[in-house]
């Protein structure tokens, strides 16, 4: 595989560069391996990049080295509260494309203030009460509507899309809006077996005819409204930034922002 | 504590989640060092939290500091 040497020059560093495979660059300094690159392709195609390095000399260098070897678009992920981190991908030309804000969302009804009644003609269903078979449909139904609008790239990493298409939803993790004799809108939660006190909301959705209605915010009191009458005090549930609608919803039950999730690109 | 060609590699406990994305990890001889997250962890989302046994890679500039790199089941 192909290396390069950078030699002192501009500063103390001399780092040779190695391409080890087709995924993978080392960076060594006086026989010591003092960084690493990887790519990896996710399903949706896009290629993400990661440098692990003990100085910014490595990182630039790795960066340098993998970013003339490598087709555009590249994307990477960073820790928000990872100043560091960040700052090297700037200098390497990364610009932020999206941010996720992991939210810790209370339970209590007396923080939320979240009501327990749905909007008129809205039925909540229980988690693990609701019908496979219609929640099914609907599950297939958001993910076809995400697919047609913003698509899957702009949601929480959490919730992927299926390369194959198959689904696997498991009715004990979710609670269902009904209206008439149709689901209309969901909501996953999950238990985070290393957190006992605290549940996690992998996704919420309403179906687009039926936004904007309080439905939501209905599955979300219910379920909150649940996990507090179990002695669960907190949730928590990662949202978008630019999904305002989202964020609002959130905020707006008294959540709060406690880390974040950058995406960035290089074009 | 097993010393590779990529480096110091040691199993520890997170014993603290700090600020900046580090994290204090208690390693298995005691000691207390530093540590950020691997990127290969980053990039699969995978969540650090106290108590979880972790294996970390020293540097070899400072053996206070160091990665994450793989987070064990429990």
């Amino acid at each position: 595989m192909s290396s390069a040497r950078f030699t002192p020059g501009m500063d103390k560093h001399a780092v040779m560069i190695t391409r080890v495979a087709e995924t993978q660059w080392h960076a060594v300094e006086d026989d010591l391996t003092v960084g690493r690159g990887y790519t990896s392709l996710r399903p949706d195609g896009r290629m993400f990049l990661s440098i692990d390095a003990w100085h910014g000399a490595a990182f630039d260098r790795l960066a340098e080295t993998m970013l003339a070897d490598l087709p555009r678009p590249l994307y990477t992920v960073a820790d928000g509260a990872d100043l560091d981190l960040v700052s090297d991908w700037e200098r390497a030309g990364f610009t932020m494309r999206r941010r996720e804000w992991e939210y810790l969302v209370p339970t209590d009804p007396q923080v939320t203030g979240l009501g327990s009644a749905p909007p008129a003609g809205v039925t909540i269903v229980a988690v693990g009460r609701a019908e496979r078979g219609p929640l099914l449909t609907l599950e297939r139904v958001i993910r076809e509507e995400v697919e047609a609008t913003v698509g899957w790239r702009e949601m929480p990493a959490e919730v992927p899309p299926r390369p194959d298409g198959a689904t696997t939803v498991d009715p004990s993790q979710y609670a269902v809006a009904a209206q008439g004799d149709e689901y209309v809108g969901l909501l996953r939660v999950t238990t985070v077996l290393r957190q006992p006190r605290c549940r996690r909301i992998g996704l919420i959705a309403v179906r687009s005819g039926r936004q904007r209605r309080g439905v939501a915010r209905a599955l979300l009191a219910h379920v909150l409204g649940s996990l507090h009458r179990c002695g669960i005090e907190a949730a928590s549930a990662d949202v978008n930034e630019s999904n305002g609608a989202a964020v609002a919803l959130f905020e707006g039950v008294g959540a709060r922002r406690v880390n974040s999730s950058l995406e960035l690109v290089l074009r | 504590m097993a010393r590779t060609t990529e480096g110091i590699e040691v199993e520890g406990t997170v014993i603290e989640c700090l600020r900046n994305a580090t994290f204090r990890v208690e390693l298995e001889n005691g000691h207390k060092v530093l540590a950020h997250i691997s990127g290969k962890i980053r990039k699969n989302y995978i969540k650090i939290l106290p108590y979880d046994r972790v294996l970390v890679e020293l540097s070899a500039y400072d053996l206070t500091r160091g990665r994450i790199l793989y987070r064990y089941r429990t």
